[in-house]
């Protein structure tokens, strides 16, 4: 193997801070007798190391969701995680915060792990005045007298650009920007070592949302915390991603620095996903990608892209294509890159 | 702040306006009934004997005059507002000569305390079962609660009324089946009368109850249920956030607000009198006052118990106006 390239952020001596293996999280109901599993997240493996700021991009319902859902411990019927296992730096020994004690659980939560939810209008209790939210959220973790702890959530506020005045007000009082920087102050009180973000800037126009991944960017160089990132917008991933991974159907097909994947992308989906991305200065129609994703309830056998797959061969709808390094910190499955594999 | 006192002041004049209109309506209605209650005195006065026919005009001219009927109407709409604003509502007809006030006055209390107990009890007990049922879905105690409120709701409450009855007054006769107290003991505060209150208002207290609390319960749960959904509830959970504070400033506090309003609404609908409330168990409240009231044709005394619904029901939504901007900061007062 060889050795790997520099990194721009953390080194691989340290230990990374989450490691995902070969997690499977199902969705399974049972109607009348009649049992249905959506195989949402199949197999998915990857590392997030600490202080970097990991993407991972797909279109809906590729299970994107599903698995940041069941990295936070999020699960409820009918999600059942049926195998595989999440080992978090900060939870050793436990694969995972479902199977963790929920008073451990409950320690853990914005300590060293807390959400950007998509939808952070609405995530800011309507009834409550912001300032109670973060007493709510961060008090227990934070402790000491409340003075000291207010004066802290007024210096954090000033990261984002929040005046004090915010805490006294009522979330309908603010506006869409302000309650989005709220949250994410939020987010981001008691310097937590994962931040997970779902779709933290979808719902903004684009001014707000070059101001909002900003102040993520910042916030996290300087408390070195580790963001996995999750959204469909490629321009998004290409702004604030140190390394990005791509999802199609339950399934990572292609993991590599952020550079990497957009200037040498190795996967067909991938491939298609980059060079359907407009350019300034080009006037070329969009060619799009033939056919639908799948359906996850009964998805194609062997590589789940195979039938809208340029280049599928008939081995790729026999066996499943694992991930294999195709060039340094570049991991794609696919045949058609990595050869027949001999396993 | 100027922009609350602005908004207090278009609500009390909407206030006075409704009950304006309401009194105007019941006085209408009133006054459009066929029976006329001075043709109805004489003739009871008459059926006795023979009376001579100037003495029948005189006391004609004199009723006309006490229950402000003489004079062309607008004079008798004018004298009708005059004695409105003084509160005074003229003698009952079918009380000659209690004064409509006095009869009022004596029946409220009766009305007032119980069914105001009654719906506080019912409201709180409702709310409080719901919210956690809705909740801990997975309660069994508090599914089996569900079940039971599902099957109370439907029933026709006189059913309810009639059921407990039988039950406790006539299977098991340990309960007083009719009147607010004793007949024997003076209304004056001793510990036996109270007793003889509180023991004669359990039944009607409890059939209001166990009606009321279904449909709290019912609708709290379902209320809780949507709260539940929200991203708010959804992320404080994922932000490890104490249950027990998720379930009462997120959950409960804002589930509550439009039951909040269910609250106003049927305590000012207290001054209705529940009338079947008072007629199955014979309780001495403005239900049955005004529902003798009609039978009697005692038309002063039906329209001074509607005032006073029209006033109670009225200030009840009010109050409620008043104090919703304090109960969800979303609604702007300006």
């Amino acid at each position: 193997m060889l050795a790997s390239v520099a990194q721009p952020h953390g080194d691989q001596d340290v230990q990374p801070l989450l490691v995902v293996r070969d997690l499977q999280a199902y969705y399974r109901t049972s109607h009348a007798g009649v049992r249905r599993g959506i195989r949402a997240v199949d197999g998915v493996s990857f590392t997030v190391r600490r202080g970097e700021i990991y993407g991972l991009a797909g279109e809906s319902s590729s299970g994107k969701t599903t698995l940041i859902k069941s990295i936070a411990g999020a699960i409820k019927p009918p999600l059942e995680i049926v195998g595989g296992s999440m080992e978090f730096a900060f939870l050793p020994g436990y694969g995972g915060l479902h199977r963790a004690p929920r008073a451990m659980v409950e320690r853990i939560r914005w300590r060293h792990l807390s959400y950007i939810m998509q939808g952070s209008m609405n995530v800011l209790n309507p009834v409550r005045r912001i300032g109670s939210s973060f007493i709510d959220f961060a008090y227990p973790h934070i402790g000491g007298s409340r003075k000291q702890f207010e004066q802290q959530v007024v210096a954090h506020l000033a990261r984002v650009r929040l005046d004090p005045s915010v805490l006294s007000a009522f979330p309908h009082e603010l506006s869409g920007g302000m309650r989005q920087r709220a949250t994410l102050a939020l987010a981001t009180i008691c310097r937590p070592g994962f931040i997970i973000a779902d779709e933290p800037t979808t719902a903004l126009d684009v001014v707000v949302q070059k101001e909002v991944l900003g102040m993520i960017r910042g916030i996290q160089r300087e408390t070195g915390s580790s963001v996995l990132f999750v959204t469909h917008d490629m321009g998004v991933h290409a702004h604030i991603t140190d390394r990005l991974a791509i999802m199609y159907a339950g399934r990572l097909v292609e993991e590599a620095a952020t550079a990497e994947i957009f200037g040498n992308p190795l996967h067909p989906y991938t491939k298609n996903l980059i060079s359907s991305l407009p350019r300034i200065g080009e006037d070329a129609p969009r060619t799009g990608l033939g056919g639908a994703p799948p359906n996850l309830a009964d998805p194609p056998s062997g590589c789940r892209f195979h039938p809208r797959c340029p280049l599928a061969s008939e081995i790729c709808s026999r066996k499943v294509p694992v991930m294999r390094e195709a060039r340094s910190g570049h991991r794609v499955a696919c045949f058609a890159v990595n050869g027949d594999d001999p396993a | 702040m100027s922009g609350y006192a602005g908004y207090v002041g278009r609500r009390l004049a909407q206030f006075l306006l409704v009950v304006f209109i309401g009194i105007n309506i019941a006085y209408v209605v009133t006054h459009a009934s066929p029976i006329d209650p001075v043709e109805q005195s004489i003739s009871a006065v008459t059926s006795f004997g023979n009376t001579a026919p100037d003495a029948i005009e005189q006391m004609r001219r004199s009723l006309r005059e006490l229950y402000g009927l003489g004079g062309t109407p607008v004079e008798q709409y004018l004298t009708f507002w005059k004695r409105i604003l003084s509160a005074d509502f003229g003698p009952s007809m079918s009380a000659f000569p209690t004064p409509v006030g006095t009869l009022i006055g004596r029946a409220l209390p009766w009305t007032a305390g119980l069914l105001a107990v009654s719906t506080l009890i019912a409201w709180v007990l409702g709310n409080l079962l719901g919210g956690l049922a809705g909740y801990y879905r997975q309660s069994r105690g508090l599914k089996l609660m569900g079940v039971i409120a599902m099957g109370l709701h439907p029933i026709p409450y006189y059913i309810l009324a009639m059921l407990l009855l039988i039950l406790f007054g006539f299977i098991w006769p340990v309960l007083p089946i009719s009147g607010g107290s004793a007949m024997d003991l003076p209304q004056t505060l001793t510990v036996e009368f109270v007793g003889s209150v509180l023991q004669h208002a359990i039944l009607p207290a409890l059939s209001l109850i166990l009606i009321g609390v279904g449909s709290w319960f019912l609708g709290m749960r379902s209320l809780v249920a949507n709260v539940l959904a929200e991203d708010y509830v959804v992320y404080a959970e994922l932000a490890g956030v104490k249950s027990s504070r998720i379930l009462t400033s997120y959950v409960m506090r804002n589930a509550l607000v439009p039951q909040v309003t269910g609250l106003a609404m049927s305590l000012g609908g207290i001054f209705n009198g529940a009338v079947i409330t008072e007629k199955v168990f014979g309780y001495p409240g403005l239900g049955s006052l005004l529902v003798d009231a009609v039978y009697a044709g005692d038309y002063g005394l039906v329209l001074g118990v509607t005032t006073i619904s029209i006033l109670g029901v009225s200030v009840g939504v009010l109050a409620i106006d008043l104090l919703y901007p304090l109960l969800d900061p979303r609604v702007k007062v300006s």
